[in-house]
């Protein structure tokens, strides 16, 4: 390839032109905006399973597992939302977390890691297959869908291969010292004095707080995230600007990856083990998170409470018809219907909106 | 921007709004029930117990996700409320195969009054910590069809088919078919998955045992998603190796299917020997066309396991040794007792009652 980097960026960047966003600002009635509609959406859903069955409110049994759900889904849609925002997709994202659970799986069992060391060498693996994505997108222009889906295959071979050599269950079953702990503990098991947390609040949601922190502080106070968003806009006007559309597609990548590995560790933490399969839950959710939260497939705008409430208002349905006894064969048909509807009343509240807007004008 | 920081603003202000409805908590304020130690057990009981009153126990069989082998427990869960005068009985596949999913399945039914658990693990890696949560919380525990990897079980008891022995048996049956000597290949499902190691090894040992009159292709796996994949894998195999292979031994569903439909439509000299009952592979038992199959105890482990449960739940009985192992049973059938395999399984089923009586300690 002889095409300077910045030129193949361009080509691999070149997909869909991104569709014009609304005009943000005072215009828009506040009742008319995705993020306020899908909170009160989760709430308003939330109340109905909680009428229906009171059991819906159980600290322990139910609001517990579910708020380990929509934390650990929500890094997964983050993690998803990072490459979104340049306009990129991420298909590989469930197999970069089984890849970085493999390599902390590796640390706990055979070099004797503790917890934290060995999700930082976790972090590490999944920024850096991340960013080997990112390298391999900016410097060839090709895209992003094909590369991704191509280093899914790459590391669909290449995992089990490692686990079957390795283990005799394929699975790491090393449990470095608190991992037990962090799967059941709650913020009651963090008290200022003889005042404790919420038993139904999981301390392995607090990752998702710091990765929601952490990410939604590079996108609206860094010249990083400005940057980035830019890219996903438009790459010729960011080339213009100044701007190395080649290291964001890679930087972009290779948060998508971190992310991606938290999301993992977070997985084996809640079920008890690191294993193969790892991740082979994520794709669908970590499109669904961001998209009904408003981020853009065509980059440009991302929203971090959406993905967060996106992914809680899918959580919750199913965790409602759960408890509402649906059965295997009508689950996802309810599951789909309703956000078929939830999204079908985003739109009706976008249109009346719009009128609204235009009458006044 | 307006709207923006108001929706910010909202979003954070609901967000502590339900965070302070979630509640704040005390000091040792939990109630965290803790592992039930109920010793009211006194006697030993020889034969079958008699449950004394199963009225407040609420039975959940839960497999992995849907699959045709735990048809019979949808059944037999009724059976268990029926003929032990149970609270409530239930039978819930929603667990998609994914074990996260699967504890999501078991929290809610828990959190509706069921307190005894026939579970079947998704992930044999992972069920011991679901297990544990469970006990935890008082509630009776039974791995059903499938046992914890490792060592450990850390649920009242495991009844499930040996896998390995199983394997074992099948590998048996299809050497016997062959004539003892010439190329085998085994078929099997998700590679990565404690239970089909333990297959590979069953197989392998048996082969050993010929001490080089039976040789084995590398291993099949990962063809049990579905049928489609499974016949695909099959047709390739006959195709590219169908004269070299004299036996096919299965251990998981979908690949016996497959292979029966596909050797008998290849005309191949194949001896296949699969895995459960599925009214295909016993009609191919009858037509000749498979030499034999492994059939596991599908209702024994859901009836017995109920009674189990029923009398652990009400806490009538405990176990004397927890985490237990028992196998349900595995047996070959051949064209010789198609017809009478079914009563070797039931005696089988009161056997294990029996069994597991002396393994109780009741009051």
């Amino acid at each position: 390839m002889s095409a300077p980097v910045s030129e193949t960026a361009t080509a691999a960047l070149h997909e869909p032109d991104a569709p014009v966003e609304q005009p943000r600002g005072g215009r828009t009635p506040w009742w008319a905006n995705q993020r306020i509609g899908l909170l009160i959406l989760v709430v308003a859903l939330g109340a109905l399973f909680g009428i229906l069955r009171p059991a819906f409110f159980n600290q322990q049994l139910v609001v517990f597992p579910l708020l380990r759900d929509i934390a650990m889904f929500t890094v997964v849609g983050l993690a998803q939302m990072c490459v979104l925002s340049i306009g990129h997709m991420n298909l590989a994202v469930g197999r970069m977390a089984a890849f970085s659970m493999m390599i902390t799986g590796i640390s706990y069992d055979l070099w004797h890691f503790s917890l934290y060391a060995g999700l930082l060498v976790g972090l590490i693996a999944g920024t850096a297959i991340g960013a080997l994505a990112g390298w391999v997108i900016a410097r060839t222009g090709v895209n992003s869908f094909v590369v991704t889906l191509a280093l899914d295959f790459l590391l669909l071979g290449l995992i089990p291969l490692v686990y079957t050599g390795l283990t005799d269950n394929a699975a790491f079953v090393t449990k470095p010292e608190g991992m037990r702990e962090m799967r059941n503990y709650s913020l009651a098991d963090i008290c200022i004095g003889n005042v404790c947390g919420s038993p139904a609040v999981p301390q392995l949601a607090l990752f998702a707080v710091i990765a929601m922190v952490v990410v939604g502080w590079i996108y609206s106070r860094t010249k990083l995230g400005r940057e980035l968003l830019m890219t996903g806009t438009s790459v010729k006007a960011a080339e213009l600007s100044g701007i190395p559309t080649a290291r964001r597609v890679i930087t972009a990548h290779a948060m998508s990856g971190c992310l991606a590995a938290l999301a993992g560790f977070m997985l084996a933490v809640s079920t008890g083990s690191i294993k193969a399969t790892i991740g082979e839950e994520f794709m669908l959710p970590s499109f669904l998170g961001p998209i009904l939260g408003g981020t853009l497939l065509a980059g440009g705008f991302i929203s971090v409470w959406g993905t967060m409430l996106g992914t809680a208002l899918t959580s919750v349905i199913r965790k409602g018809l759960d408890l509402l006894g649906v059965g295997l064969e009508s689950l996802n048909i309810y599951l789909g219907l309703i956000l078929l509807v939830a999204l079908s009343t985003d739109r009706v509240r976008t249109v009346l909106s719009d009128r609204q807007g235009v009458r006044e004008r | 921007m307006t709207v923006h920081s108001l929706y910010q603003k909202t979003a954070v202000g609901l967000a502590l709004v339900a965070l302070a409805a979630t509640g704040c908590s005390t000091k040792n304020s939990n109630d965290t029930a803790g592992t039930s130690g109920d010793d009211a057990s006194t006697g030993t009981s020889t034969g079958p117990v008699e449950l004394k009153d199963g009225s407040k126990v609420k039975l959940a069989l839960i497999p992995g996700g849907a699959h045709p082998y735990f048809q019979p427990w949808k059944t037999t869960a009724e059976l268990d409320k029926t003929d032990f005068k149970l609270g409530g009985a239930t039978f819930n596949e929603t667990g998609e195969w994914d074990q996260g999913k699967q504890n999501n399945v078991i929290n809610s039914l828990a959190a509706q009054g069921y307190n005894a658990f026939g579970i079947f693990g998704v992930s044999p890696t992972d069920i011991n910590s679901t297990f544990e949560d469970l006990k935890a919380k008082g509630f009776a525990v039974g791995s059903l069809a499938s046992c914890p990897a490792g060592d450990t079980n850390s649920a009242d008891f495991c009844l499930s088919t040996d896998v390995e022995a199983a394997a074992y048996k099948a590998t048996k049956a299809t050497i016997e078919a062959i004539g003892g000597t010439g190329t085998i290949v085994h078929l099997t499902g998700n590679n990565v998955d404690s239970n089909t190691q333990r297959r590979i090894a069953g197989v392998k040992k048996a082969i050993g045992e010929t001490g080089g009159k039976v040789t084995e292709l590398p291993v099949i796996t990962d063809i049990d998603k579905d049928l489609q994949t499974a016949q695909k894998a099959v047709a390739d195999l006959l195709a590219s190796k169908g004269k070299e292979i004299k036996g096919i031994v299965t251990t998981a569903y979908n690949p016996a299917v497959a292979a029966a439909d596909g050797v008998a439509s290849s005309k191949l000299p194949i001896k296949v020997v699969a895995i459960d009952d599925d009214a295909k592979i016993l009609s191919g038992i009858k037509s000749g066309g498979v030499a034999a199959t492994v059939t596991q105890n599908p209702v024994g482990q859901a009836y017995v396991g109920g009674w189990l449960l029923a009398l652990l739940g009400s806490k009538q009985c405990t176990m004397k040794t927890p985490g237990v192992i028992v196998d349900s049973g595995s047996f070959v059938v051949t064209k010789a007792n198609v017809d009478s395999y079914d009563t070797e399984r039931k005696a089988k089923t009161t056997e294990l009652q029996k069994d597991f009586a002396a393994q109780l300690s009741c009051s």
